[in-house]
C-alpha cells in the first residue's frame, strides 16, 4: 500500500467512526434528557388517572389508551394488507406497466407528508364514508401511512429468500401458493417484522393525521366505540407543550408523556424483536 | 437430428422440440427416446442447451418469462404439454435435483417430509417414508441420530444426497439431475455417482453433466448437444469409443469445450 492510500484509508475510517459515534451520542442525549426530566412524575396515578384542572394536573390515561388503540387498529389493517400486497408484487405480478405503476404509487405514498394523509383521511373517512372524527378514521389514516413501510420491508424480505427454495419446492410438485406459505414466508417473516417495527414507531408518533381525523384536545371520558373521538399521546404532548396556559408548570407532565410514548413504542418493538428471534431460531432448527 | 435407443422400453419420447428465449432459439428440432430404468447423460459445452432441455422435461421452463416451446414431449406415452396436463402433478412424477444443493432451512426430517406431507401422506406414515427415503438416498446411517437438526448443518455432499432423498420421498418415476456434482468434492461426487447407478433400478434417470468422465462412468446412454442441436445420441460406449459425428469426437477428445 502506498503512503497516500494508507493516509486516505485512515481519514475514511476516522470519518466513519466519528459519524457512528455522533449518532449514538445524539440518541443517548435525547433518551437521557427525556428520562431524567420525565422520570420524577411517573407513578401509577399518572398512568391511570384522567387529566385534571385543565390538564395541568392528573394523569394521561386516556392518551395512553388512545395511542394503544391507534397502534392496534392501524396495524390490524396495514399488516395483513401490506404483507399480502408484497407477496402479490413479489411472487405473482409480472414485470410490466401495472407492476411499475403500483410500485411507483407505493414509493410516492412513502414520501407523502403526514399532513396530506391527514387531509385525505378527513375527506375520505371522516366526511365521505361518514365515520366522523373518530378512532376508526384515525386508525385507517395511520394504516395508509404504515402501508408503504410494511410493503417495502416485506418485499425486501421476500427478495432475500433464495430462488433455490422456490425451485426445490415447485420441482416436488408443490403448488405455487403452498410453496409461498411453506417455504418462502417463514424465512421472510423476520424481515417483515422489522418493517412492522418501523411502522409502529411512525404510527405511534404521528400527530397531524390524527389531529385532522379524530384526536381530541381534551375529553372528559374514555372512547366507548370505534366511532368515538379519543386522546392520544403525541397530540396531548403538543397541546400541553404549546396551547396550555401553564406551559412551565406542566413541563414534568410533558416529559412524562414523552417518556410514556417512547416506552410504548419500545415495548411494541421488544415484542416484535422477540417474535423475530423466535422465527429465526425456528429456521435454524 | 434424431436419436433412438435400440430396443429398450421408452419412457420419455421427444419429437421436433424447439425452444426460444424471446427471439433467441436455444433448442432446435430435438428428437430423442430416453429408455426406462437407465441413466441417460446430456453432455456438451456451456450454452449448448442441455440444461434447458432437461428443464423442459418437468416443465420448469414454464417459470421462465419469454420462454416459448413447440414440439412434443411424451412421458409414459402422454403428452406433457397437452392442455389438460396438471403441471404440479407432472412435477410429482418427474423429480429434479439441482446443481447447487438446495435443502430448505428446516430440519433433516422436515426436508424429507415436506413433499409427502403436502401431497397428503397420513401422519403416522411420515416417519416410515422419511426413513425409507433417507435409506434410498444413502444418507440414513449418517443422519439417523440427528433427524431434528438443521439440514443446513450438513456438508455439501450430504445436503445433495438429502435433496435426492427429498425427491425420492415424493415417489417420482423420472429423476432429472442438473449437474448435481459440480459444487461437490471428489469423494462426495463418487458417492452420488454410486447412488445414481443404484437408483436406475427403480427410476428413469437423466443427468446433465459437464464432466465427460462422469458421463462415461455412470450413464448407459449419452446425448451430445452443441449450440442448441442434438448432435449425436447413442449407447455411452459407442459415443465415447466410436462417435459417428466429427463434432462429438472433437468434444470428447478435448479439442474444444
Amino acid at each position: 500500500m502506498t503512503k497516500k492510500a494508507q493516509r486516505d484509508q485512515k481519514i475514511a475510517f476516522t470519518a466513519l467512526r466519528i459519524s457512528a459515534v455522533l449518532v449514538a451520542i445524539i440518541v443517548v442525549i435525547i433518551l437521557l434528557q427525556i428520562t431524567i426530566n420525565g422520570y420524577s412524575i411517573l407513578s401509577i396515578d399518572f398512568l391511570t388517572e384522567m387529566p385534571r384542572n385543565r390538564m395541568t394536573e392528573g394523569g394521561i390515561y386516556p392518551a395512553i389508551l388512545g395511542t394503544i388503540y391507534l397502534i392496534i387498529g392501524s396495524m390490524g389493517v396495514a399488516l395483513p394488507l401490506g404483507i399480502l400486497a408484497a407477496i402479490y408484487l413479489n411472487e405473482y405480478a409480472q414485470p410490466g406497466r401495472t407492476k411499475w405503476i403500483i410500485e411507483m404509487a407505493i414509493i410516492n405514498l412513502a414520501g407523502t407528508p403526514s399532513v396530506v394523509f391527514g387531509l385525505f383521511g378527513l375527506a375520505m373517512f371522516v366526511k365521505y364514508l361518514g365515520y366522523g372524527a373518530s378512532l376508526i378514521a384515525s386508525a385507517l389514516t395511520l394504516a395508509l401511512m404504515a402501508l408503504p413501510i410494511i410493503i417495502r420491508a416485506s418485499q425486501e424480505a421476500l427478495i432475500t429468500v433464495p430462488e433455490e427454495y422456490r425451485y426445490a419446492s415447485l420441482a416436488l410438485g408443490v403448488t405455487k401458493w403452498q410453496t409461498i406459505r411453506q417455504v418462502v414466508l417463514p424465512p421472510a417473516i423476520p424481515g417483515m417484522i422489522t418493517g412492522t417495527i418501523l411502522a409502529v414507531g411512525r404510527v405511534a408518533g404521528e400527530t397531524a393525521p390524527i389531529l385532522l381525523t379524530g384526536a381530541a384536545y381534551f375529553l372528559p371520558r374514555l372512547p366507548d366505540s370505534i366511532y368515538s373521538q379519543f386522546m392520544a399521546l403525541p397530540y396531548h404532548l403538543y397541546v400541553i407543550a404549546t396551547a396550555g396556559t401553564n406551559i412551565a408548570q406542566t413541563r414534568p407532565i410533558q416529559y412524562g408523556t414523552a417518556l410514556v410514548l417512547l416506552t410504548i413504542v419500545l415495548s411494541f418493538n421488544m415484542i416484535a424483536v422477540m417474535i423475530r428471534r423466535h422465527y429465526r431460531r425456528k429456521l435454524r432448527n | 437430428m434424431s436419436g433412438s435407443n435400440n430396443g429398450n422400453q421408452t419412457e420419455i419420447e421427444v419429437r421436433g422440440l424447439n425452444l426460444w428465449y424471446g427471439d433467441k432459439q436455444a433448442l432446435r428440432d430435438i428428437s430423442i427416446d430416453i429408455p426406462k430404468n437407465s441413466v441417460t447423460a446430456f453432455i456438451g459445452p456451456s450454452g449448448c442447451g442441455k440444461s434447458t432441455f432437461l428443464r423442459c422435461i418437468n416443465r420448469m421452463n414454464d417459470l421462465v418469462k419469454n420462454c416459448r416451446i413447440d414440439g412434443l414431449i411424451k412421458i409414459d406415452n402422454k403428452d406433457i404439454y397437452a392442455k389438460d396436463v396438471d403441471v404440479v402433478e407432472l412435477r410429482k412424477r418427474v423429480g429434479m435435483v439441482f446443481q447447487k444443493p438446495n435443502p430448505f432451512p428446516m430440519s433433516i426430517h422436515d426436508n424429507i417430509a415436506y413433499g409427502p406431507k403436502i401431497h397428503g401422506a397420513a401422519k403416522k406414515d411420515i416417519y416410515g417414508i422419511v426413513e425409507e427415503a433417507l435409506k434410498s438416498g444413502a444418507l440414513w446411517e449418517e443422519v439417523a441420530d440427528r433427524l431434528t437438526t438443521s439440514a443446513l448443518d450438513l456438508s455439501g455432499g450430504q445436503q445433495q444426497r438429502l435433496c435426492i432423498a427429498r425427491t425420492l420421498a415424493v415417489k417420482p418415476e423420472v429423476i432429472l439431475f442438473d449437474e448435481p456434482c459440480s459444487a461437490l468434492d471428489p469423494i462426495s461426487t463418487s458417492k452420488i455417482e454410486e447412488l445414481i447407478m443404484e437408483l436406475k433400478q427403480k427410476y428413469t434417470i437423466v443427468i446433465v453433466t459437464h464432466n465427460m468422465q462422469q458421463a462415461a462412468r455412470i450413464s448407459d446412454y449419452t446425448a451430445f448437444f452443441l449450440l442448441g442441436d442434438l448432435i449425436e445420441y447413442g449407447k455411452t460406449d459407442q459415443i465415447f469409443e466410436n462417435p459417428r459425428m466429427k463434432q462429438t469426437e472433437d468434444y470428447i477428445t478435448g479439442r474444444f469445450g
